[in-house]
This record gives C-alpha cells, structure tokens and sequence, in this order.
C-alpha cells in the first residue's frame, strides 16, 4: 500500500495529537487527585459518589444536632444536680424542724430558709439553654413555670418538647419539660416540689404542732430527690445513646471516606506510570515522525 | 530523416505534458481533496500499409492520449459513508456532554441535600431565626438551581436550532456548488486536466455533505452527481445543474423536522447520519431531559408548599407557600421572604414544635428529587460513554477509509520524484533525437 505524503502527516500529526491528549488527561487526574470529575468518566462510580455526598452532608447536619443535644444534655445534668442540693437542704431543714426543742421563732426562720430554696428551684427551672429557650420547657410557653401573685408556682406549658433529628427517621428528647422533672406523686395525690416545699415553709411559720406536716414533708422530699435522680438518670441514658450515635456517625464517616477514595482518588502511583509509558510513546513518535519526515528522493536530485 | 525529426518533437511535446501533470502532483500535493494524476502516454501508429523495404514501417512518436485522475468512486463512497456516520455519532456527544454539564453546573442535586439538611438544623432549634434565615437561603438556592438548571437546557436547545441552522445553510451553498460543477462538467472534455479538476471538486463536495447528512450519490457517464437525502429514496437536492434548499424546524414538543425544496415540490427526509441526525438525536435528549427536570421541580415545589401548607409557622399562623413556578416548572421563585414564615410546627404544637419538618423529610425520601436528578444524570452519562466508544470505533473505520482512498487517490512526492526523473530523462533522450535527425540530414547536405 502506498502512502499518500499527506496521508502520513495527518496521520503522525492525529497520533501525537491524541497522545498528548491522553497524557493531559492523566496529568489532570493527577493534579485534582480525582479520577471520576464528571458523570461520564465512570457512570457507575459516579452514581455511589453521589450518593455517599449525599449521606455525608446529611451526617454533617445530624452530627451538629447530636453536639447541640449533647450540650443540652450537659446542661440539663448539672442543672438537675444544683436541684438535687437544694432539695437536699430542705430535707435537712425539714429533719432539724421534726427536733421538739425547737421554738416557733426558730421554725419561721427555718421557713425564711425553706422560700429561698424555693425561689432558688423557680429560678432554676426558669433556666435558659444554649438555644435560648428554657431549659425545661414544654411544647409550649415562653418559660419552664411561672409564679402567680400569691407565690403559688404553675408549671407555663403543655406537652412534651418536640424531639430533635439526630439520624435517618431517628430523634432523640433533648430536654424535658418542667412537668416530668418537677412533677411528683405525693402522699397526697399529685404535686410538684415546689409546693412540696412552699407547704412545709407555710406550715413552719404558722408554728404550733408542726410534727404531721414535717413528717410528710419529709416523705414527699424523699420522693422528690428519687425523681430528680430517675431524672438525671434518663438524661445519662439518652447522653450515652447520643455517645453510640456519634461514634456511628464518624464510624461511617470513615467508611465512606475509604470508599469515596476508592472510587474517586487517583492511584497516583500507577497514574504516573500510566503518563511515563504514554509520554514515552510520544517521545517515540515524535523521533520516528522527524527521521521519516526528513526522508525525501528530492534530497538525493541533484 | 523527417519523421525522426516528427518523432522526437513528438517526444519533447509529450514529456513536457507529462512533466507539467508530475509537477502539478507535487505542488498540490498538500491540496485538501486533489487527486493524483497521470498522463496517459501512447505510441503514435504507424499509418496502416505503408513498408520500407518489405519491413513494416516504425511508428510515428508518442502522443498524450488524456489526463486521468486515480478516483476510486467506490472508496470516496466509502470515505463518506463512515464519515456521516462518525459527524452523527459526534454530534450527540457534543449535546450530551452539553447536557451532562447542565445538569451539574448548577449542583442541583447538592443545593436539594442542603435545603433538607438546613430543615434539620431548624427541627434542633425551631425558635432559632439563625437557622430559619439558613433554611430560607437554602430554600433560594434550590430555586436558583433549578431556574439555572433549565436555562442551560434551553441554552443547549437553542445551540441545537444555530447548528441546524448553520448546517441547512451550509448545505444549501454545497448544493448549489455541486450544481454549477455538474454544469461544467457538461460542458468539459472528458479526461482533460479541467476535467480531472472539476471531479475533484464534485468529490470534495459531496465529502462535506456527507459530514452535514447521510447523501446518495449516483453518477451519470459524464461524472456528473446526482444526490439524494436521507436514504437512496429519499428526495433529490440535486440532479444535473438544479440544487434545491433544506430546511429544518424545530417543535414545540422537541422534535425536529428537515424538508428538501427543489423544483417547486418538498418533500421531508430523515437524516440517517451527518450532523443533522446528531442535531435530531440532540434535540431528542434535551426535550426528554427537560421533561424530567421539570416534572422533578413540580413535585418539589407542590411537595414543600404541602407541607408548608399543614403546619404553622413561628407567629401561629398556618404556612404560606414557600415557593413559586413561572412560566417554564422550573423558573421557580421565592415568594417566602420571612425567616419566620417557615412552618416548623404542626397545628396546636407550639412555637418550639418541629413536627410539620418530620414532614418534609418524609417527602423528601417519597419525592426522590436527588436520586431523580441523579440518575437522571447517569443515564445521560451512560450514552455518552456508549457513544464515545462508539465514536472512536467509526473513528478508526474512518480513517481506515481515507487510508484506503488515498492510497490509490494521494500524492506520495517520492513515486513523484521518480516519475520527474523519468520523464526529464525521456524529454532530454527526445531532444537528443532532434539533434541526431538534424545531424543526420546535415550529414547529407554537407555532401559536395
């Protein structure tokens, strides 16, 4: 077969041209690291890159919800545990006022004491979280409990605070409201320690035999420190499950991640191999193109 | 001595005719389109009867009997069949690499994951106005997308109606050429070198028709080329020295038609290669993938304002709708421009409820959007990688074929040069022979 002179220069010139194409298209994968930057490139690999995008960025949004949840959590513990010691005080107040000895001078100030514990448990359920919302607040109400012009304490809202999404379907109750921490079933049928302690306070100022009401106040303070404590308790229990879902999170986190670069990172070892071989073959047919093209019978005419 | 003398000017006129022919080889031998050509040689004979001295008398010299060009008519058709077929196959890779690029230009897919991803972040913290303001600029950058997305679409479209434009005219002026060769070819003398260049012109116009759309070709004793469209049934463009006129039209629904007018009479054609057919195959695939889009936006746009619609926002008032479809589904504008007119809640929740957002995450996992615009994406991806491989298989048929062509049709200056050699020998030998006839016959004068 004879071959045309153009025929050799456009085809030297269309292998050079797509060697060096494929050289660029290596050297661009080895530069972004990425071997997969289009749908084309790898229709299959693509498609899971998508979807592994996808469950990272939805893992972003539900790990800064675990983190808010968790801080809520730490929050609502160490705010139960000043709770508990103020509970604790007046348990001890309550056990001092059971002494006989006492005067009823004694037992007003021991009353004094008993309000400020109770203004300090208000204040306490009022507390404001990280969100700026109260810490135990319901459904709804702008705070956790309210005080009425007669000192009597009403929890503001209904319900049970909406849970938080902290994975696919999956939400956790970050906070409890006001109602399921300081709601207590008493002696005397339902109550809260707010009035638990506004009682007996009540009952020590009055004076006189203060024996009955300081013994079932004592009662219903031991059933109040339980709640605070299956309280705390449940809040552990759901810190603790927040704990496993992080892990999980960053467990496939880093599962994902060896799987996206499964897919999508250049292996820059044979990448650079591949552009060695190719540049090579260029080099070559850059060297065969010169000789030949320097070949001509109109050298030797003379 | 004076057909000698006959003999060798005969000789001299001849390879300079022959000399001219190689020289015109070598010069154009970087011609797009010209054929190699040969100078037909043959002897003179000798007039019938005439002896001398009972030996049949010599002949009388050399005389150029034409200019023949090497065309091979089956190898051109060949170079133009494989060429439609690889300009077609080309031309839908370049709409579905345009598609592909439309498609996740505008990243879509991960502006619907951080609009869904922002509703959880309000579900943590309903009251936030933060996270509201967050959820809202996502909200805006969807709607961005989506309008982003299908102006691309439309900007492809409209590319695909220049192309075909551009085309049809192109095609328009290639058949009006090839009609006025086929004139001239009428009127030339067959195997002259006028001849031999106007056929290479008729050849490198129907080669560049062939790239625009698959053409029949036939060919009358005198060269001259009839051309058919869309198949050997299809209408004529041209026949003898009348060309006729394209044109394309695009519907409303996508589809593209193409007519030939010629003679007072249309009649439509299927282009079944060449750039057209890759327009057709274009339009196709962008109309079915703005029709997916669109339906995608919809149901995104009816699926939030639904859940928009069944909750109440901060303030307690039932929700408004969030979003808004123009005149195309997908030109989608924000007509929530309050943070606080997110409807978090369910009816009677409360201000810090956040169940209305379960809600949207649920039509998030019925609606499908991201996987819908990702597979969407990937099966356009799917084609334009069995195309690429298709592209580069007729790529080397292709070449295969003008290898073949001009093997027989091309210059090579090295056959070139042996033939200048030859025939600058045959015309220096031919002088030589003057001179020995004007020798010769002076030998007889000079006899005193």
């Amino acid at each position: 077969m004879q071959i045309s002179t153009s025929l050799f220069y456009d085809r030297s010139l269309s292998a050079m041209t797509s060697l060096s194409a494929q050289a660029d298209t290596i050297n661009a994968q080895i530069s972004s690291n990425k071997k997969v930057s289009a749908a084309s490139d790898d229709v299959v690999a693509w498609q899971q890159l998508q979807g592994l995008a996808q469950a990272k960025a939805d893992d972003t949004a539900y790990a800064s919800n675990i983190s808010l949840a968790q801080s809520l959590l730490t929050q609502s513990d160490s705010t139960l545990s000043s709770i508990t010691t103020q509970i604790q005080q007046a348990q001890q107040l309550a056990l001092q006022a059971s002494n006989g000895t006492l005067t009823d001078a004694d037992r007003a100030t021991m009353a004094t004491q008993l309000r400020s514990i109770g203004d300090e448990l208000v204040s306490l359920a009022n507390t404001k979280d990280a969100r700026g919302q109260p810490l135990f607040g319901a459904a709804t109400g702008d705070t956790a409990v309210s005080v009425g012009t007669d000192g009597k304490v009403s929890f503001a809202g209904t319900g049970t605070p909406a849970g938080m999404p902290i994975g696919n379907g999956q939400t956790i109750q970050a906070t409890d409201s006001a109602q399921q921490v300081f709601g207590v079933s008493t002696t005397s049928g339902q109550s809260d320690i707010f009035a638990i302690v506004g009682k007996l306070a009540d009952a020590l100022q009055a004076g006189g035999d203060v024996s009955a009401a300081v013994a079932s106040a004592i009662t219903d303070l031991g059933s109040a420190s339980d709640q605070i404590a299956a309280a705390r308790g449940s809040v552990g229990a759901r810190g603790a499950r927040l704990d496993l879902e992080a892990s999980r999170l960053q467990t496939a986190a880093t599962d994902r991640e060896t799987m996206r670069s499964g897919l999508q990172d250049t292996d820059v070892t044979t990448a650079i191999t591949e552009l060695q071989k190719t540049m090579t073959i260029l080099q070559a047919t850059q060297a065969s193109f010169t000789k030949l093209s320097s070949l001509s019978l109109f050298d030797y005419l003379k | 001595m004076s057909d000698l003398l006959t003999i060798g000017a005969s000789g001299v006129r001849a390879y300079q005719s022959a000399l001219t022919t190689v020289s015109e080889n070598i010069t154009n031998s970087g011609s797009t389109g010209y054929t190699r050509r040969t100078t037909g040689l043959a002897e003179v004979p000798a007039a019938g009867g005439l002896t001398t001295q009972g030996v049949a008398a010599t002949g009388n010299g050399v005389q150029v009997t034409g200019v023949s060009s090497a065309i091979d008519p089956l190898r051109n058709a060949a170079v133009r069949t494989s060429g439609s077929d690889l300009a077609k196959t080309e031309g839908g890779i370049q709409w579905l690499s345009q598609i592909e690029s439309a498609l996740s230009g505008n990243q879509l897919g991960d502006r619907l994951t951080a609009f869904f991803n922002s509703a959880q972040s309000v579900a943590a913290d309903p009251t936030s106005s933060a996270a509201r303001a967050t959820m809202l600029e996502s909200a805006n950058g969807v709607a961005g997308a989506f309008a982003g997305t299908g102006q691309a679409l439309d900007q492809i479209s409209a590319g695909i109606d220049a192309t075909a434009d551009a085309a049809t005219t192109s095609l328009d002026g290639l058949a009006a050429a090839l009609a006025k060769v086929n004139d001239a070819l009428g009127r030339t003398q067959q195997a002259s070198s006028a001849a031999a260049q106007l056929t290479d012109q008729r050849d490198q116009l129907l080669e560049s028709m062939s790239a625009i759309t698959d053409v029949s070709v036939t060919l009358d004793a005198a060269g001259r080329a009839a051309v058919r469209l869309g198949g050997s049934n299809g209408p004529t463009l041209v026949a003898g020295s009348e060309a006729g006129a394209v044109t394309y039209v695009h519907s409303a629904s996508g589809g593209v038609s193409f007519a030939v007018h010629r003679a007072g009479e249309s009649a439509t054609f299927v282009p079944q290669g060449g750039a057209l057919a890759g327009v057709a195959d274009g339009a196709q695939r962008v109309a079915d993938t703005r029709n997916a889009l669109n339906t995608i936006a919809s149901n995104f746009v009816d699926g939030v304002n639904a859940v928009q619609a069944q909750g109440v926002d901060l303030n307690g008032a039932l929700g408004a709708p969030m979003f808004e479809a123009g005149d195309s589904p997908t030109d989608i504008s924000m007509v929530l421009a309050d943070p606080a007119g997110i409807a978090a809640a369910s009816v009677g929740g409360g201000s810090r409820d956040n169940s209305n957002l379960q809600a949207l995450a649920t039509v998030r996992s019925t609606g499908k959007y991201e996987s819908g615009l990702t597979s969407l994406a990937a099966n356009n991806a799917a084609t334009l990688t069995q195309r690429q491989t298709v592209a580069n298989a007729q790529g080397a048929i292709h070449d295969n074929a003008v290898a073949a062509r001009d093997s027989s049709a091309g210059v090579n200056l090295d056959s070139e040069a042996v033939d200048l050699m030859r025939f600058q020998q045959a015309y220096s030998a031919s002088s030589r022979v003057i001179q020995v006839a004007r020798d010769t016959l002076q030998t007889i004068l000079d006899i005193q």
